[in-house]
């Protein structure tokens, strides 16, 4: 039977003081899985555990370690004895320190018992863990970036600066998004060319950067340093591989039907309508009045869309300059959050802007026959209702989720928010998604200015980077926790009833069901990806044969320590 | 792009949320970081927070897995309770000297014993923070009398007060500043009345004041008579979007008073809260959502429109009286409140604390990194760069990274 | 043998009458947090409580519960991280439901539901983690010892797997 080495540390007295250990130890010794025990005063001082790696090695022993609790100094050895080799399925940590002596000092004789009976547990739970196999990929030097949007040019771009090599599929014909349709983005009033144009330059420095005009995703499998993607471009279909995929495809554009009499009154038009006038450099209104939060911050959409409030300041202030016109904003709140914008906004309001708060439940009245001749409007701040002639009235409507955000998170296994916008590992790592290797920036996550999409993809592209920077992947690198990876979870094949509870359950979207030969027939068995795999559990929790199994933390090893809980 | 052995290190300002995941990233490609933080824990302002929104739960959770992996990757090298002193450009980088005041308890040999904390005459020997891995104890040297007792009981013989400063010259090819917000003293604005009772506090105050894991262990109490008060008022735009302070809007404020309103509601249903803003900037993921929990909670959150005229103690001391004009309902009133919690007055750290006073790196108008200015300033995240979130601040520092990784190429 | 055919297994008399062991699962990181937590703090607790460290409370099976209280525990406390803050991608939330429902077979077992009590992000802070043990010791104290389920020891069914 294979033997353990016991460290005990007496830890200068603060273990010793309530629990022998002395006494543990000529208890540990009559046990025949016990190879021998050392007990020492600090086992942390430099140098106490030298060797023991090396000797470890030599008798393929494994060791347990009680002294004082994990997150004092235990990971820390942990990481110290995987640097030389050792795996935590070799070796077990046991808390008789925060864990006993500190919280029973005035209960000796139970605190012993304690003690005992925790030595116990952790020699069971060493005695049955196993290593999970770990795997490794050589993960593919290209990264795909759908989208050619501004968060999508700018991940491209700056992959491209790194010299990594990018194919960037865009569903339209062009590449620009949304933001081709606006005449100049806020605060600094540059075109979407000057915003695009260096990053696609950037793009282009690169040999083995691709664009791919009308194009569409047909089927994706794989993993982290390994998607397997195939897609078409217009007539012809595509099959290649990728270290990492960047989904930067924006949103969609609200129409208000229904709103403000949009649709049925000549001048009553959207923002983006503006925006296109703007670019052919038509102007029809010399008395605009821009309405908020049209379609948002309402029950079918309780979000604020980030741009509106901005984009009316800016058109508002160019209808005023270039027009010599004048322009009312009518809004709820207006929303001009930081440095940037809180001066952008007084900046318009010196330059004659009229801000008007209405409450939402007595929104603005749009008057008219033909075409726009008034708005009405109370003014929740002086009570007064107020009738603004008017011969143009903007709307302001929110982007909403991209038409292709659900196909796409269903190919690369992403799950989706209540609104539709792709969900984040919240809250440190907007950019990353449950599956490792996938990314999201721009508004296909949330809806966010051409200025931030672009940020966003830096940081998309910023840990697609990140996850390629080394010549191997390996599953246990592609942790949640601090530190490797426990493990990843195994089925056995053999008792595998092909229920299929733990692909359903699994937070990772790692398991999947398979045909597997048995005999003349076909059965259908769980097969578990280790790359995706976190070793959380879930699935064995509710396996019915037991067939899941993380082996570093196995059901044995539970039911062992539940056993010895109280021996 | 990973040969990290021809590259110098970069210096990252900062350990809080910003500093932590660029030093995370930095070290992914392979660069060797040198963080700093002139606080003896990293985390910076959000490890110090009781709960986030929009999640809800506590701060501290998310932040230690982050915190966890700084302190085990090996690429990553922290000075704690320590400062940037001098910046000096050289070819290929700069040459950065920092100056650190370690604390006289070696943490490396601490075993958190206690012998020192209870023989020590002045009591100021306290335990460093309750998640520090591993635990230890440190020396308050503003009560420390140097007496000499402690050294003598200490069995792993951890402390030296004579330790002396640690003084670091490094070389380093870019520097990437991360150094969050702290608060604007409200004082001189007087009608917000900041210093006149006990129980007008800045928000930041109120979250320690009320963490669960702070003195009252999560109970919301008056600091005056440790009583529960009947009615809490949330000062929004206190010092901010105020030409006489701050300029700017700080930002985060509106849903941090919403945060804070909502858990004193789940603790404390029966109290009374009130926020009265200028524009309730719910923006982000899940902002207004959260904001619409908040006021249809079983009992709600107040919201009115309104800055104040003033709020000063009451004759007798007992509560405090805020003057406003409700902005919606166009009248003007006089109200009582038990607790006034003021939000708003974030200033980038940067800004030198005397005004005149050189700051490291070139600042703009209001405090922020000017990064448009030359070199040393180019890489900033966070609040340091401007009013930002956690999620922004995150979202700045890999942007920054990848800005100053691939810039390099291109510099003669 | 008995009638029913059930070996004779000698049933502890030494235990005392009123006792209330405790298993804790907790995950290692907000529930061990908590627990570590009161212990730098040295609040002092009762002993009869252990605890088993799990990568996530999801992976707390049913069958470990039952087993728990077949073993002679005579109340199970499952830890985890708030809902909203699990490292697995809310596996937390599908554990909420698996152990709710595993209640209403605790009942029908005559365990009952109050034995079982899951603590999701209340452990993170010290002195919460002690208020949950003294109080649930408390509270099992209160109950009568689960005796029939002892012969169930001691080798009577077969080592799992």
């Amino acid at each position: 039977m294979k033997q353990s080495t016991v460290f005990l540390c007496t830890c200068y007295d603060e273990i010793d003081r309530v629990v022998d250990c002395e006494a543990l130890r000529t208890r540990l010794l009559k046990d025949p899985r016990v190879a021998s025990v050392t007990v020492d005063e600090a086992l942390c001082r430099e140098g106490r555990m030298t060797g023991l790696a090396e000797s470890m090695n030599k008798h393929d022993e494994s060791v347990l370690v009680a002294a004082c609790s994990p997150l004092a100094r235990g990971d820390r050895l942990l990481q110290d004895l995987a640097k030389e080799g050792i795996p935590a399925s070799r070796v077990q940590l046991v808390d008789l320190r925060e864990g006993c002596s500190w919280i029973h000092a005035n209960d000796g004789p139970e605190a012993e018992k304690k003690a005992v009976d925790l030595l116990e547990m952790g020699l069971i739970s060493l005695h049955n863990k196993e290593a999970s196999a770990d795997v490794t990929v050589k993960p593919a030097g290209r990264v795909l970036v759908i989208g050619a949007g501004p968060a999508g040019l700018a991940a491209a771009a700056a992959l491209a600066r790194c010299g990594i090599a990018v194919t960037i599929l865009e569903r339209g014909a062009e590449p620009g998004g949304t933001l081709g349709l606006i005449s100049k983005i806020y605060p600094d009033d540059i075109t979407p060319a000057e915003r695009l144009g260096p990053l696609r330059e950037a793009i282009e420095a690169h040999p083995d950067s691709t664009l791919r005009p009308r194009a569409n995703i047909v089927s994706v499998s794989g993993y982290a340093g390994n998607f397997r993607v195939r897609y078409t471009s217009g007539d012809r279909e595509y099959k290649e591989t990728f270290g990492a995929v960047i989904l930067a495809t924006g949103g969609r554009i609200f129409l208000p039907k229904g709103h403000y009499r949009y649709g049925e009154l000549k001048k009553v038009i959207t923002q983006m309508e503006l925006e296109g006038r703007f670019k052919k450099n038509l102007v029809e209104g010399k008395k605009a009045v821009f309405i908020q939060c049209v379609g948002a911050r309402c029950d079918e959409r309780p979000y604020c869309a980030t741009t509106c409030c901005p984009a009316s300041i800016k058109n508002a202030m160019r209808i005023i300059e270039e027009e010599e016109g004048q322009a009312w904003i009518l809004h709820r709140d207006i929303m001009t959050p930081g440095n940037v914008l809180e001066s952008y906004y007084r900046r318009s309001m010196a330059m004659g802007v009229q801000f008007i708060r209405f409450s939402p439940e007595d929104p603005p009245k749009v008057k008219g026959i033909d075409t726009v001749e008034s708005v009405e409007v109370r003014d929740s701040i002086s009570g007064v209702t107020r009738t603004i002639p008017a011969d143009l009235v903007v709307l302001s409507t929110p982007l909403v989720a991209g038409v292709d955000t659900p196909v796409l998170a269903v190919h690369f296994g992403l799950q989706l928010d209540s609104y539709g916008f792709f969900r984040e590992i919240y809250p440190l790592h907007p950019v990353e998604t449950r599956i490792d290797g996938v990314f999201i920036c721009g508004s296909a996550r949330w809806p966010v200015s051409s200025e931030q999409a672009a940020l966003q993809g830096e940081a998309a592209a910023m840990k697609a980077v990140g996850l390629l920077a080394g010549k191997t992947l390996a599953a246990s690198e592609l942790s949640r926790v601090p530190g490797p990876k426990l493990g990843h979870a195994r089925a056995d094949n053999d008792s595998c009833s092909g229920c299929g509870n733990c692909a359903a359950v699994c937070p990772f979207d790692a398991i999947r069901l398979q045909r597997r030969r048995d005999g003349g027939t076909f059965r259908m068995v769980s097969r578990v990806n280790k790359f995706r795999c976190k070793a959380c559990g879930s699935c064995l929790s509710v396996c019915p044969n037991g067939t899941m199994q993380i082996p570093e933390a196995s059901t044995r090893s539970i039911f062992g320590m539940i056993e010895k809980a109280f021996s | 792009m990973t040969e990290s052995g021809s590259h110098k290190p970069v210096l990252v300002v900062g350990g809080g949320v910003a500093g932590l995941i660029a030093a995370l990233d930095l070290a992914a490609l392979g660069r060797e970081v040198e963080l700093v933080d002139s606080a003896p824990r990293l985390g910076g302002q959000v490890a110090k927070l009781d709960k986030i929104y929009p999640g809800d739960h506590c701060a501290f959770c998310p932040l230690w897995t982050e915190i966890k992996r700084v302190e085990e990757n090996e690429n990553i090298r922290i000075y704690l309770t320590s400062n940037v002193t001098t910046i000096n450009p050289e070819p290929e980088g700069y040459t950065v000297t920092i100056t650190g005041e370690p604390g006289w308890i070696d943490e490396s040999l601490c075993v958190f014993c206690g012998r020192c904390r209870d023989i020590c005459p002045e009591q100021a020997i306290r335990p460093l923070w309750e998640h520090a891995s591993p635990p230890s104890f440190f020396i308050d040297k503003t009560q420390c009398t140097q007496c000499g007792t402690c050294p003598a009981v200490c069995p792993t013989d951890a402390i030296d007060t004579r330790r002396p400063s640690v003084y670091v010259v490094l070389s380093v090819a870019d520097i990437v500043w991360a150094t969050g917000f702290r608060e604007a003293d409200l004082t001189p604005l007087a009608e917000f009345g900041y210093g006149s009772h006990r129980d007008i506090m800045t928000s930041l105050e109120f979250e320690k004041w009320t963490a669960e894991s702070g003195p009252n262990q999560g109970r919301i109490l008056r600091r005056s008579d440790k009583q529960p008060p009947r009615s809490i008022a949330f000062i929004q735009c206190a010092g901010a979007r105020d030409l006489r302070l701050l300029p700017y809007c700080s930002g985060v404020c509106c849903m941090h008073a919403l945060k804070q309103a909502q858990w004193v509601k789940r603790r404390s249903p029966e109290i009374d809260c009130t926020i009265f803003y200028t524009d309730l900037r719910t923006i982000g993921r899940d902002y207004y959502d959260y904001g619409l929990k908040s006021l249809h909670m079983a009992t709600g959150v107040n919201l009115v429109r309104a800055r104040p005229g003033f709020i000063r103690p009451m004759p007798d001391g007992s509560a405090l009286a805020l003057n406003y004009e409700d902005t919606e309902a166009q009248k003007i009133r006089l109200e009582r409140f038990d607790l006034v919690v003021l939000n708003g007055n974030l200033r980038p750290s940067l800004v030198p604390s005397s005004p005149g006073a050189p700051a490291p790196v070139a600042l703009d108008g209001d405090g922020f990194v000017d990064r448009a200015g030359d070199d040393v300033s180019r890489f900033a995240c966070g609040f340091s760069r401007e009013p930002a979130d956690i999620a922004e601040a995150v979202l700045h520092a890999s942007s920054s990274v990848m800005q100053c990784v691939t810039r390099e190429k291109g510099r003669g | 043998m008995t009638k029913t055919g059930t070996p004779e297994i000698p049933i502890e008399t030494t235990r005392p009458a009123v006792d209330a062991r405790l298993l804790v699962f907790a995950c290692k990181w907000c529930g061990l947090i908590g627990a570590d937590g009161a212990g730098r703090k040295r609040i002092a607790l009762p002993p009869n409580f252990r605890v088993i460290p799990v990568e996530c409370a999801a992976s707390v099976e049913p069958d470990a519960v039952i087993r728990a209280f077949a073993d002679g525990i005579d109340g199970v406390v499952v830890m985890g991280c708030h809902l909203g803050g699990c490292r697995f991608n809310d596996a937390n939330h599908t554990a909420v439901k698996r152990l709710e429902l595993l209640r209403e077979l605790l009942d029908g077992t005559g365990i009952g539901r109050d034995r079982l009590l899951v603590s999701f992000g209340t452990a993170h802070e010290d002195h919460q983690f002690a208020g949950i043990i003294q109080d649930f010791t408390a509270l099992i104290k209160t109950k009568k010892p689960l005796s029939p389920w002892i012969p169930f020891r001691a080798g009577a069914v077969k080592e799992y797997r």
